[in-house]
């Protein structure tokens, strides 16, 4: 078995949340030292396609990511796919049904801000809204703040777009799982102990949420993530350990919307990394 | 002035909490936030946490429940700040009383449970203090029951214990007064438990310290010889790292199916036991020798039974019956029982009271006919542990003697006792442990009826029965007896019952004689 080299399977590019662009991630991944990276924008596989016609040899090994926003009864989660065919339509099918959802919601979002509060924007602006690859909540704030209906994109959250409690569409987990399984990937729970990043889920009720997830194919867990303490990280590596599924390290990199920088997963912490990794890598990387 | 949290912290809240707590934090002294009402937060929540600690890093998060308490601990939020956990509240309205002492009163909450709410308000640091004497006492031997959780009783605060089935001796001389004796002895079993664990040294307070003080506090209220005498005798007291309870009666001796346990720990100190005894008096005899009814209603049973139970008690603590021994050493734990009453009432503001005058009063007369003939508040223990060795045999020797002497045992047979001890020690030394070395015990035993002594040795060398052996047939002549063997005959002939018995790895050898 080969030793494992340094390695951040989850990061964010422009063509989702993050602020760096692939050819600025790539850039920033080999300057960080990394030998594996992975993109994994929200629902979106363009920057990993752009990322690939950007590698050169010596480059550090890739590997096409993806991090799907998911819901069902027990809530939400964020399901990672690696090492998926971009053009099969198993995922491609599961990106337009999500892009759809988003695409409404953004609609319903824009409306109850002018229903509410009169805020309008200038049309350009909204056309550049619209043609993001997957544009959402911290896009309408930075238009607030641009003009000047609120003083920070915090304040836009708080203030007025967390306030529309309308019914979300989200793609369902299975469905995530299926997607990313038919277009020969790999699909991995995403900060297990933090649901869709902005949660707490512990003991039996994350237990619960790996068993369900496993039955749909989910074969591994992010159990190294740059938010996780170590009793979360050893919680997450027992579990990945019981039920025989692959281990991932992520720092969940955002360029400067984030305050974790690359490589940052707490994998360092541990004397040793856990068996699920070396595993995971090696599947993905042969 | 808290800072109250409620509700859910998550993402929909947490910029309007931050907000809203860094302006009540600007206002406020201290930050102490309040976790009462707070159902669930988030790693939203979890941020503003940081925000407002990274401005005011003295923050800190009370009454926090378990649900929320598990998720600051699981993400390392207990490690990075204070967070104390809310406390089960729970009532003792209708429970019975099971103990009481110094620092509060102990019920039954249910038949497995009981709590000693404590009567201090600021308990918390009581509470952690009892805690960790007990783990203590645990650690070195002493079975007591150690508290599993912290629980808010009215005003105050309580420490709940697994107690099962469990009755104090108090209850049990009470109901069931043919038990006496049997109380008696596991009493003294516990208490010698408990003074020959040695303690190291810091972890417990020094009783002699505690002592001085009320010494010095007597300075006022003694005249000037009897005060300085009195202060002289705690000083020529010695040291001790020998545990004490401090507050050993029956009510803190509770027999649990068939275990003997002990609790109320709280007052566990280190030092010489005259402290234990002088305690032992006030709590069976001193609190209630001018008002009986006040052993009646703390321990349940009447003046006598507590009197009888106290002598019986140090006769077997002391293994003697000598009348004049007991009451020596009765008369040096008076002093310091007396001295600590007097300087209870006192600062209890009884000299306001004719009534706590007159028991003053009692206490200071009694307290100063005893300084007038006692003059030194140390005794000798009836039990002797050391090193096996024959070169100890002297020490042993001049320790048996000062017990005879003590009970005026006639020059013949204290001649004849030491040939039979120095027989038995120097076979312990040579034998027991052989090749390597180890302690033995002697203990010194006088009865009043018949007046008889008992010398008893304990070692836990190879078990060896040295009564088995055949007398040697003395009337061979000399060399055709066997060597050997002359040396117990000689002991048999010289004392009225030797008796061995092999018991918990010991070799128990015991030597009677009627003097």
């Amino acid at each position: 078995m080969q030793s494992l080299p340094s390695i951040d399977l989850h990061m964010h590019s422009t063509f989702s949340d993050g602020t760096d662009t692939p050819a600025q991630l790539l850039k920033a991944v080999k300057a960080a030292g990394l030998g594996c990276f992975a993109l994994t924008d929200h629902d979106a596989i363009a920057g990993c396609v752009e990322l690939q016609g950007l590698l050169a040899p010596g480059d550090p090994q890739f590997i096409p990511g993806i991090e799907f926003s998911c819901k069902d009864e027990l809530g939400k989660y964020h399901v990672l796919g690696y090492r998926y065919d971009p053009a099969s339509p198993a995922i491609l099918d599961v990106l337009a049904l999500g892009h759809g959802y988003r695409m409404k919601k953004l609609g319903l979002r824009l409306d109850y801000l002018r229903a509410e509060y009169g805020f309008v924007f200038p049309e350009e602006d909204l056309e550049a809204l619209y043609a993001q690859p997957n544009p959402g909540k911290p896009h309408i704030a930075n238009l607030m703040v641009k003009h000047g209906y609120a003083k920070t994109k915090n304040q836009a959250f708080a203030d007025y777009l967390n306030r529309l409690h309308a019914e979300d569409d989200y793609v369902r987990p299975e469905e995530a799982i299926r997607g990313i399984l038919g277009a020969g990937g790999v699909p991995v729970l995403a900060h297990p102990c933090y649901g869709d990043g902005d949660q707490i889920i512990l003991g039996d009720e994350l237990e619960q949420r790996v068993v369900r997830l496993e039955a749909f194919g989910l074969q591994g867990l992010e159990g190294y993530y740059s938010g996780f303490s170590k009793p979360l990280r050893e919680l997450v590596l027992s579990l990945a350990e019981r039920y025989g599924l692959y281990v991932t390290a992520g720092s969940d990199y955002h360029g400067t919307n984030k305050l974790v920088s690359l490589g940052d997963t707490g994998i360092k912490e541990s004397a040793a990394p856990a068996e699920g990794i070396l595993r995971f890598w090696e599947a993905v990387t042969t | 002035m808290n800072i109250r949290l409620s509700g859910r912290i998550d993402s929909n809240n947490a910029a309007s909490v931050e907000e809203d707590l860094l302006r009540q934090a600007a206002n406020a002294d201290a930050v102490v936030l309040d976790a009462q009402d707070l159902e669930y937060i988030s790693s939203a929540g979890l941020r503003v946490l940081l925000r407002i600690r990274k401005m005011r890093p003295e923050m800190k998060i009370i009454n926090v429940n378990s649900e929320v308490y598990e998720i600051l601990d699981m993400t390392g939020f207990t490690e990075m700040m204070e967070v104390q956990k809310a406390y089960r509240v729970v009532s003792v309205e209708g429970c019975e009383e099971i103990g009481r002492g110094a620092n509060g009163t102990i019920y039954r909450i249910d038949k497995d449970n009981v709590v000693k709410v404590y009567n201090n308000p600021e308990a918390l640091a009581d509470i952690q203090h009892e805690r960790e004497v007990a783990k203590l006492a645990l650690i070195l031997g002493i079975p007591t029951a150690i508290s599993y959780d912290v629980v808010k009783v009215g005003d105050s605060y309580g420490s709940v214990f697994e107690l099962l089935n469990a009755r104090s001796f108090s209850k049990i001389l009470a109901r069931e007064p043919d038990k006496l004796d049997w109380c008696v002895q596991e009493y003294i079993k516990m208490l010698k438990l408990i003074h020959s664990t040695l303690v190291p040294a810091g972890k417990l307070p020094d009783m002699k310290e505690t002592a001085l003080g009320w010494a010095r506090f007597m300075q006022d209220h003694l005249p000037e010889a009897a005060g300085k005498k009195l202060l002289a005798l705690v000083e020529a007291i010695p040291h001790d790292d020998h545990m004490l309870h401090g507050d050993y009666h029956t009510k803190n001796l509770e027999l649990q199916n068939d275990e003997v346990l002990l609790i109320d720990m709280d007052t566990l100190a280190v030092g010489h036991p005259i402290f234990e005894l002088a305690s032992m008096y006030n709590s069976f005899v001193g609190y209630s020798e001018l008002d009986h009814g006040v052993i009646q209603r703390f321990q349940g049973f009447d003046f006598e039974t507590g009197r009888r139970f106290w002598r019986r008690a140090l006769s077997s603590y002391l293994g003697t019956r000598n009348e004049r021994k007991l009451r020596e050493v009765e008369g040096k734990a008076r002093v310091l029982g007396y001295t600590r009453m007097i300087r209870r009432s006192i600062r209890r503001r009884a000299l306001e009271t004719e009534e706590g005058r007159a028991e003053i009063a009692h206490w200071t007369g009694e307290l100063l006919s005893l300084l007038e003939r006692i003059d030194t508040l140390t005794f000798q223990p009836n039990e002797l542990e050391l090193e096996a060795v024959p070169e100890n045999l002297e020490e042993v020797q001049a320790f048996v003697e000062e017990h005879l002497e003590a009970a005026d045992c006639p020059p013949k047979a204290q001649m004849q006792i030491g040939v039979a001890v120095e027989e038995i020690f120097v076979n312990i030394s040579s034998y027991a442990y052989h090749p390597e070395n180890g302690n033995a015990t002697v203990r010194v035993e006088i009865s009043d009826d018949p007046v008889s002594v008992a010398i008893t040795f304990l070692d836990h060398g190879t078990p060896y029965d040295p009564l088995a052996k055949k007398d040697p047939d003395i009337h061979l002549p000399a060399d055709e007896r066997d060597i050997g063997g002359l040396g117990i005959f000689m002991t048999k002939k010289l004392m009225d019952d030797v008796a061995y018995e092999y018991r918990d790895g010991q070799n128990i050898l015991t030597l009677r004689k009627n003097l």
